[in-house]
C-alpha cells in the first residue's frame, strides 16, 4: 500500500538527485536509489523500476557510462559513473536548481513586516 | 564497490562482437534481476519471510515488465547510435591515416595520380563522346521501331553505296508492305525565303505527309501537312520548324495563316512544329550539308502523283515505323521481295538489265544505326585505344602498388603480429587507394570538361549530333564508377599476392633483400604488357601519320590558293530556263572579275571537293549500247566559261568560252580518267558523249583536264564530263543551273577580304539572289583531310600518352627497385664492380623488359593495324618501316625511363649502402 506521504517525482528531478548520487563515485543501480533514499530521509518514494530508464537514458546522452563489473560479495552488477560532460551538466543544473527554488520560495514566503 | 576497468574500454568495444538483441535483453534482464534479489536480501536481513519479501520487492519495484521493456528499448536505440558513430570515427580515422600514409610517400603518390588522371579522364572523354553520338537514341518516340530504307548498288567506285527510294518505288512499298505500319520520304535542300531584311538561305525539307507520323511530330502552333495538302497541284502551303519560327519571325503565333515569299512565291503557312520536331539526317543528295548542325526551317508537302510515269532516279529519303511485331528483318525480307518486283510494276524505269548491273537491291536499316554510320566506327577504334591507355595506367598504378607494398612489408608483419586480422589489413589497403582513386577520378571529371571542350572545337564537322557531346550525369556516373572499381581493384591487390605476413619477415630484420618470385614475375609482366600497348598504339598512331602525310601528297588537280568559292543561288521564279540563267551568269563574272583583286571568276553546278557527290548517265558515241546493257554514269557539270582558269585546272586542248556557249558549239572537256575508261590510249578530242539520250548529235570534247579528285583526296581521280551552260537545242541537257558553286580566284594572300565587295556587286545586280556558304578553296582541302587528320590527332595523343605512362612506370619501378637493392648494389661494389658496371645492370633490366615487350607489341601490332586499314591511304597496316620506327622508339624510351635511377645506383656509397645490412 503506498505511503499517505509519497509524492510522484519528476523526471528531471530524477536524472538530477542520479547524477548526484553519482556525483560521489561509481554506484550500481541498486546502491544507488539506496543512497537516495537515505538523502530524502524517506519522504521521497521513488518506484524501483523507474530508476532504470532513467539510468539508461542517461547513458543514452552520454552523461553517465556503464560497465559490467564485481560487488564485494562478488556478485556480477552492472555499475554506472559519471562523464566529463554528466558532470559539467550536474554542476550547471545544481546552480540552475538552487535558483529556481530561490526564486520559488521568495514568491511563497510570507510578506515581510514593515 | 567497485572494480573499475580500463581505459581501453573504449577500443574494447570496437573488438567487441556486435550486440544482438538477446544480448541486450539479457543484459537489461541480469540488472534488473540483481537490483530485486538485493532488495529481497535486504527485506530478509529486516525479518521478511523469504516469500514476503519477494512479494514486497516485486511490489516496490513496480511495473517490472513495462520497465524492463522501457530501459531495452532505450538500450537499443543507445547501441545502434554508438554503432554509427564507430563507423564514422574510425572511417575518419582510416582516411587520415592514409592520407598520412600517402603523403609520406609523395613520388608514389602523385605519380600514380597523375596517372590515374589521365586513364580515367581521356575514357571519360571519350565515353561522353561515344554516349552522345552513338549510344543516346534518337529523339523520336519508340526510335528503336524506325528504319530507313535505301537502295545498295554496287558497280565502279564513283557510283556504288546506297541510293535513295525512287517516287514509284516509294507508292509501290507504301500500298504494298505489311511490315511498315507507316511511311514517308523527303528531300532536302534550301530555299530563299524574303524577309524584310532580304533573301535569306534556309534548310527546307519536302516531304510526303505520313512523315510527320513516322516521326511522332507533334505542331507548336496550327497544324502540320495532311494528305490533301499533299496532292498534285495542292494547295501552297508550308509548315514553319520551330527555330526558324522564333529566329526569322520572332516566334509571332500570328504568322499562320499568313503568307511567306519562298523562292518570289507566296506560300501559305499552315503551322508551326513543335520544338524538338527534326529530321534524322539530310537526304541522299544533299551535298555538303553539316550534319551537326542541320535543322529543318520549312516543312513543304512534295506533292507527288502516285499515277504519274515512273522514273529512274532515286533522291528521295525514306523512313519507315515498322508495324507492332514486326522487326527490322521482316521488314527486310518483304521489301527484297517487292523490290524484286519493281521490273514487272513499272517496267519503264526498273529493266531487268539495269537490276542486273548495278545489283539493284533494297535495304532496311535501323535509322540509329544509317545516322551514326560510319562514325560508330571511328569512335570504337578511339573507344578502343583509349581503353588500352586506361589499361595501361591501371597496370602501371598496379606495379606502384606493388613494389610500394615490396618496401612495407616490415609495416605489415607489424601490424599483423599487433593483431591486425585480415579484415583489417584489407581495410587499411583498400582505404589508401580508395581515397587516391577517388581523388583522382574527382580531378579527371575536370579535366574531362575542359579536354572535352577542345574535342568539340577541333573535331571534324562531319561527326553527327557533335553539338549534344557536354559532360552529362551519365559521363560522371561512369568516371566516378570507375575510379571505384580501380581503387577497389588496386586495394585487392596486397591481399591476393601476399601469402600470410609472418614474423619471419620481422625476424628478417626487414632486409627486404629478396621479393617473392611471385611479385617479380607480375611486376615484370606489368611493364612488358604496358610496353606492348604502347607499342600497339606507337604503330597505329605511325600509320596514320603515314596516311596523312601521302594524303597530303596527293595534288587535288586544281590550285587552291587565293581562292574562294561560295554558293549562288539565282532564283527560279525570275530566271526561268537556260537563256536567263547565262545571262545573269555572264554579267556575274564580268562585274566581278572587274573588281581589284580578282584574277578570275567562273562557276559550275558543282565543285571538285566542294560538292561532287553523285553520278548520273552519260552515253558515249563510240560505245553504243547492246540491248539490255545499263548506260554508265559518272559526274556531269554544267561549267560556265571561266571555270576552268578560275580554278587553274590545267586543260590540254582548249577550253570552251562564251562564244562557244552562245553560239552552241557543244563543246565539252573532260577529265582523263573519264578518256582513260571510255578511249583508252586515244585521243579523247572530238569524240562524242551526252546526257539525255543516246543518238545523235553528241557533244564533242575539246578539252582533256589532268587527274581531278572530286569526292576526296583518298579516292581515285574522277571520271567527269563538263557540259557548258547552254545545252544546244537537239540535245538538251538536265535543267539551268540555278543553284551554282562559284569560284573567285584572286591575287591576294587573304581572299576572304574580298568577300563583302562581292556580296554588294551581286547584290547590285540583283537582291534576290543569295550568296552563302562562303569558304576558302584552302579550307575545302583541308575539310577533306579533316577525317583522317582527326583520327590520327586522337591517336597520336593516345600514343604520346602511351608512352608517357610507360615512361613514368619504367622509371618509378625502377626507381623503387634501386632503392631496394641498395645494400646488394653496394656490396657488388665493394667487390669491385665498377659504376658503369652497375648502371648497365639497371639500364639492361629496363632494356631487356622493352625488348621483350616489342617482341609481343610487334606480334600484337600486326594483328590489330588491320583494323585501321579502311582508314588508311598509300601505306600498308604491317607497313614494316613504321613497325621499325615504332620499336626504335619505344626502346629509346625504356632507356631514357632508366637511366636517371641508373646514374644514382652507381653513385651509391658502398660502405653507407653495406651498413644497411
Amino acid at each position: 500500500m503506498p505511503a499517505p506521504s509519497e509524492l510522484d517525482v519528476v523526471r528531471g528531478t530524477l536524472d538530477l538527485m542520479i547524477l548526484r548520487a553519482l556525483s560521489w563515485g561509481p554506484m550500481h543501480g541498486l546502491a544507488t536509489l539506496r543512497w537516495i533514499e537515505q538523502r530524502t530521509r524517506g519522504e521521497l518514494q521513488i518506484e524501483d523500476g523507474a530508476l532504470y530508464p532513467a539510468l539508461h537514458r542517461l547513458e543514452q546522452k552520454k552523461r553517465l557510462e556503464s560497465e559490467w563489473g564485481y560487488t564485494d560479495s562478488g556478485r556480477r552488477a552492472r555499475f554506472y559513473r559519471l562523464t566529463p560532460a554528466g558532470r559539467r551538466h550536474l554542476t550547471a543544473e545544481l546552480s540552475r536548481w538552487e535558483r529556481y527554488t530561490l526564486a520559488v520560495s521568495r514568491v511563497l514566503a510570507p510578506e515581510p513586516a514593515q | 564497490m567497485t572494480r573499475s576497468d580500463s581505459r581501453w574500454s573504449g577500443l574494447r568495444r570496437v573488438f567487441r562482437l556486435p550486440a544482438s538483441a538477446e544480448r541486450l535483453a539479457r543484459d537489461v534482464d541480469d540488472e534488473l534481476r540483481f537490483h530485486l534479489e538485493g532488495r529481497i536480501e535486504e527485506l530478509v536481513a529486516q525479518g521478511w519471510s523469504r516469500a514476503a519479501a519477494e512479494a514486497e520487492a516485486r511490489r516496490r519495484f513496480g511495473d517490472y515488465a513495462a520497465y524492463s521493456r522501457q530501459a531495452r528499448d532505450i538500450d537499443f536505440i543507445t547501441h545502434h547510435q554508438r554503432r554509427r558513430m564507430d563507423i564514422v570515427d574510425a572511417t575518419r580515422r582510416e582516411l587520415r591515416q592514409s592520407a598520412r600514409a600517402l603523403l609520406r610517400t609523395p613520388a608514389f603518390s602523385l605519380v600514380a595520380l597523375v596517372t590515374l588522371v589521365l586513364g580515367i579522364s581521356a575514357t571519360t572523354s571519350i565515353f561522353t563522346v561515344l554516349d552522345s553520338v552513338v549510344l543516346r537514341p534518337l529523339p523520336y518516340p519508340a526510335p528503336g521501331r524506325l528504319v530507313a530504307i535505301t537502295h545498295p548498288v554496287s558497280g565502279a567506285a564513283v557510283t556504288a553505296g546506297h541510293w535513295g527510294v525512287s517516287p514509284a518505288g516509294y507508292f509501290f512499298f507504301r500500298r504494298e508492305a505489311r511490315t511498315l505500319e507507316a511511311s514517308g520520304i523527303y528531300a532536302t535542300g534550301t530555299l530563299s525565303v524574303r524577309s524584310s531584311d532580304g533573301a535569306a538561305r534556309v534548310m527546307s525539307a519536302q516531304i510526303t505527309s505520313p512523315l510527320f507520323g513516322v516521326l511522332g511530330a507533334r505542331p507548336a502552333v496550327g497544324r502540320l501537312l495532311t494528305p490533301d495538302d499533299d496532292v498534285p497541284r495542292g494547295p501552297v502551303v508550308a509548315v514553319l520548324g520551330y527555330g526558324f519560327w522564333q529566329r526569322g519571325f520572332g516566334g509571332d503565333r500570328s504568322i499562320v495563316g499568313r503568307t511567306i515569299d519562298v523562292e518570289g512565291q507566296p506560300v501559305l503557312v499552315v503551322g508551326v512544329a513543335a520544338r524538338d520536331v527534326d529530321l534524322p539526317m539530310p537526304s541522299a543528295f544533299a551535298s555538303q550539308a553539316d550534319f551537326a548542325g542541320f535543322s529543318v526551317d520549312v516543312w513543304l508537302p512534295l506533292q507527288l502523283d502516285p499515277a504519274a510515269r515512273p522514273v529512274n532516279t532515286h533522291p528521295y529519303t525514306m523512313l519507315a515505323r515498322l508495324a507492332p511485331g514486326a522487326s527490322a528483318a521482316d521488314a527486310q525480307r518483304e521489301l527484297a521481295t517487292l523490290t524484286a518486283r519493281l521490273p514487272e510494276i513499272a517496267p519503264s524505269a526498273y529493266s531487268p538489265a539495269f537490276m542486273r548491273q548495278y545489283h539493284f537491291s533494297v535495304a532496311a536499316t535501323s535509322l540509329q544505326t544509317q545516322v551514326v554510320g560510319a562514325s560508330a566506327r571511328v569512335l570504337w577504334v578511339v573507344f578502343g585505344a583509349v581503353g588500352l591507355v586506361l589499361l595501361m595506367a591501371a597496370a602501371n598504378v598496379a606495379n606502384l602498388f606493388l613494389v610500394r607494398l615490396e618496401a612495407h612489408r616490415r609495416e605489415a608483419a607489424v601490424r599483423a603480429a599487433l593483431g591486425a586480422g585480415r579484415a583489417h589489413l584489407a581495410v587499411h589497403y583498400l582505404s589508401e587507394s580508395l581515397l587516391l582513386a577517388v581523388i583522382a577520378g574527382a580531378v579527371a571529371i575536370l579535366v574531362s570538361w575542359g579536354a572535352l571542350h577542345l574535342f568539340i572545337a577541333v573535331a571534324p564537322p562531319n561527326i553527327p549530333r557533335l553539338a549534344s557531346v557536354a559532360l552529362g550525369w551519365r559521363a560522371i556516373a561512369f568516371a566516378a564508377v570507375l575510379s571505384i572499381a580501380l581503387g577497389v581493384a588496386f586495394g585487392l591487390i596486397p591481399l591476393v599476392s601476399r601469402r600470410d605476413v609472418d614474423t619471419a619477415t620481422l625476424r628478417e630484420g626487414g632486409r627486404g633483400l629478396t621479393s617473392s618470385r611471385t611479385t617479380r614475375l607480375v611486376r615484370d609482366a606489368l611493364i612488358v604488357g604496358q610496353m606492348t600497348l604502347a607499342l600497339v598504339l606507337l604503330a597505329a598512331a605511325g600509320l596514320m601519320l603515314r596516311t596523312v602525310e601521302q594524303l597530303r601528297h596527293v595534288k587535288p588537280g586544281f590550285d587552291p590558293r587565293h581562292a574562294l568559292t561560295m554558293h549562288v543561288h539565282i532564283p527560279w521564279s525570275r530566271y526561268a530556263g537556260w537563256a536567263p540563267v547565262a545571262a545573269f551568269h555572264r554579267t556575274l563574272q564580268e562585274q566581278v572579275s572587274a573588281l581589284p583583286g580578282v584574277r578570275g571568276v567562273g562557276g559550275a553546278t558543282d565543285v571538285p571537293l566542294v560538292s561532287f557527290g553523285f553520278c548520273s548517265i552519260v552515253f558515249v558515241e563510240d560505245h553504243p549500247l547492246a540491248p539490255g546493257e545499263v548506260p554508265p554514269c559518272v559526274k556531269v557539270t554544267e561549267a560556265a566559261p571561266g571555270f576552268f582558269s578560275a580554278l587553274s585546272i590545267p586543260v590540254r586542248g582548249r577550253v570552251p568560252d562564251w562564244h562557244d556557249a552562245e553560239a552552241g558549239t557543244a563543246a565539252v572537256v573532260v577529265t582523263r580518267a573519264l578518256a582513260e575508261r571510255f578511249w583508252p590510249g586515244a585521243n579523247p578530242i572530238g569524240r562524242g558523249i551526252k546526257g539525255n539520250g543516246s543518238r545523235p548529235p553528241f557533244y564533242r570534247g575539246v578539252g582533256v583536264t589532268d587527274d581531278l579528285r572530286g569526292e576526296g583526296l583518298e579516292k581515285p581521280p574522277v571520271e567527269a564530263v563538263f557540259f557548258p551552260i547552254i545545252p544546244i537545242r537537239e540535245a538538251p541537257l538536265w535543267q539551268p543551273p540555278n543553284d551554282l558553286d562559284l569560284v573567285v580566284r584572286t591575287s591576294l594572300e587573304d581572299p576572304t577580304t574580298l568577300v563583302p565587295t562581292i556580296r554588294r556587286t551581286i547584290a547590285a545586280i540583283d537582291p534576290a539572289v543569295s550568296v552563302d556558304r562562303v569558304q576558302t578553296l584552302t579550307s575545302v582541302v583541308g575539310h577533306s583531310l579533316a577525317r583522317v587528320s582527326f583520327i590520327l590527332a586522337l591517336l597520336a595523343i593516345a600514343a604520346t600518352m602511351a608512352l608517357v605512362l610507360s615512361a613514368v612506370g619504367t622509371y618509378g619501378v625502377i626507381a623503387y627497385l634501386v632503392t631496394q637493392r641498395r645494400s646488394e648494389i653496394g656490396l657488388r661494389m665493394a667487390l669491385g664492380a665498377r659504376a658503369w658496371q652497375v648502371t648497365q645492370l639497371v639500364v639492361g633490366h629496363s632494356l631487356r623488359l622493352a625488348l621483350l615487350g616489342a617482341v609481343v607489341g610487334t606480334l600484337a601490332a600486326a594483328g590489330t593495324t588491320r583494323l585501321l586499314a579502311s582508314l588508311l591511304y598509300g601505306v600498308q597496316p604491317t607497313d614494316p618501316a613504321t613497325f621499325i620506327a615504332a620499336v626504335g622508339f619505344l626502346l629509346a624510351i625504356a632507356v631514357l625511363a632508366s637511366i636517371a635511377p641508373a646514374r644514382r645506383a652507381s653513385r651509391v656509397d658502398p660502405v653507407e649502402a653495406l651498413r644497411l645490412i
